[in-house]
């Protein structure tokens, strides 16, 4: 038991290291990366809380919870991703546009 | 008014093996017509065949699709004053005979845009079965999405007034800027014609462009995009 959670705190700690260390990151970003990595701290030690809390919440196990607010988490993160490689996806398009329309090459018999 | 300059964009991925021809046949239909070919990212020598002919050549750095590069080429036309703007397959596939008479509905009767239609006269372009089924369906989806009563929903031949085509914004990159343009067209309320146009359906052209399946793809396409 004691093994696995010190692995586990290692892990979230060097996870949440290489968040914070983003230089460009708001501050409100920051902020909520610390409280969930609290969070996650937390019922890596004292894994009893999150029975309670789904008990209150009318799930049957402290797992379950955690499955389905992974879940959650995951597919705001999925959507998040995909929204953004649509910007990204809109930018280079503009960028090959011009750079296309700047290097055209004319034809030579034609003056036009 | 001077003789309207006709600019026909044609995207080409891959498309070494009959661009030639498809340059030949354009330049020999009709000499004034400037002809842009928008090399999507080949991997091939369709850039060198291009530049064997006098054609205004842009090529982009890297393969984005064909509604890209039809968007790219149209940008490019209207940057050089175009007056009408034509998209035209490199493939093979189409006629350059069937332009004029797209040109001349625009430009003769002041219509925003005249399309090409494979289904208004008897056809006599042998399309496979399955491929007329799922452009039938293509019509229905259209005429429920956007009121538009077309007949050929999914064809690459078109004349635009290059003024309307700048108000349009085309994005979608793949094969579903052809239901993405029908929409603008409904949106913004334009004047549209259908013409018979004939598409010869050739062994190359079967394997090189869209299998009937690829409508799937288009839906999906076009769903993924219609939040934005």
């Amino acid at each position: 038991m004691i093994t696995i959670k010190l692995i586990l705190i290692a892990l979230l700690l060097v996870i949440l290291r290489a968040f914070l260390v983003q230089k460009s990151l708001l501050l409100i970003k920051r902020a909520v990366a610390v409280l969930m990595f609290a969070g996650l701290l937390i019922l890596v030690l004292f894994p009893d809380i999150s029975t309670r809390a789904a008990n209150i919440m009318g799930i049957g196990r402290g797992a379950d919870l955690l499955f389905y607010l992974a879940h959650l988490f995951f597919l705001l993160v999925a959507v998040t991703l995909w929204r953004r490689t649509i910007t990204l996806n809109d930018a280079v398009t503009r960028l090959a546009r011009e750079l296309a329309i700047r290097n055209a090459e004319r034809p030579n018999e034609k003056a036009d | 008014m001077a003789e309207p300059s006709v600019w026909v964009i044609i995207p080409a991925y891959n498309e070494g093996q009959v661009l030639a021809e498809t340059l030949r046949e354009l330049q020999e239909y009709n000499a004034s017509y400037h002809l842009v070919v928008v090399d999507d990212g080949s991997t091939d020598n369709t850039s060198g065949i291009a530049r064997e002919f006098a054609v205004h050549l842009l090529v982009h750095p890297m393969n984005l699709g064909q509604g890209a590069a039809l968007a790219t080429g149209i940008e490019y036309a209207l940057r050089q004053k175009a007056d009408i703007v034509v998209t035209f397959d490199a493939d093979g596939q189409m006629r350059p005979a069937d332009i004029n008479p797209l040109v001349e509905a625009v430009v003769k009767d002041g219509l925003d845009v005249a399309l090409g239609s494979r289904f208004l006269k008897s056809a006599d372009s042998k399309m496979p079965t399955l491929k007329k089924i799922i452009l039938r369906l293509g019509t229905i989806f259209t005429r429920l999405t956007t009121g538009l009563n077309i007949t050929d929903t999914h064809n690459g031949l078109r004349a635009f007034k290059a003024e309307t085509f700048a108000k349009l914004h085309i994005t979608q990159n793949g094969m579903a800027h052809a239901s993405e343009i029908l929409t603008a067209i409904a949106r913004c309320k334009l004047t549209y014609r259908e013409l018979p146009v004939t598409i010869r359906y050739t062994e190359y052209s079967k394997r090189k462009g869209q299998g009937a399946s690829n409508a799937i793809n288009i839906l999906f396409e076009l769903f993924s995009r219609g939040g934005k």
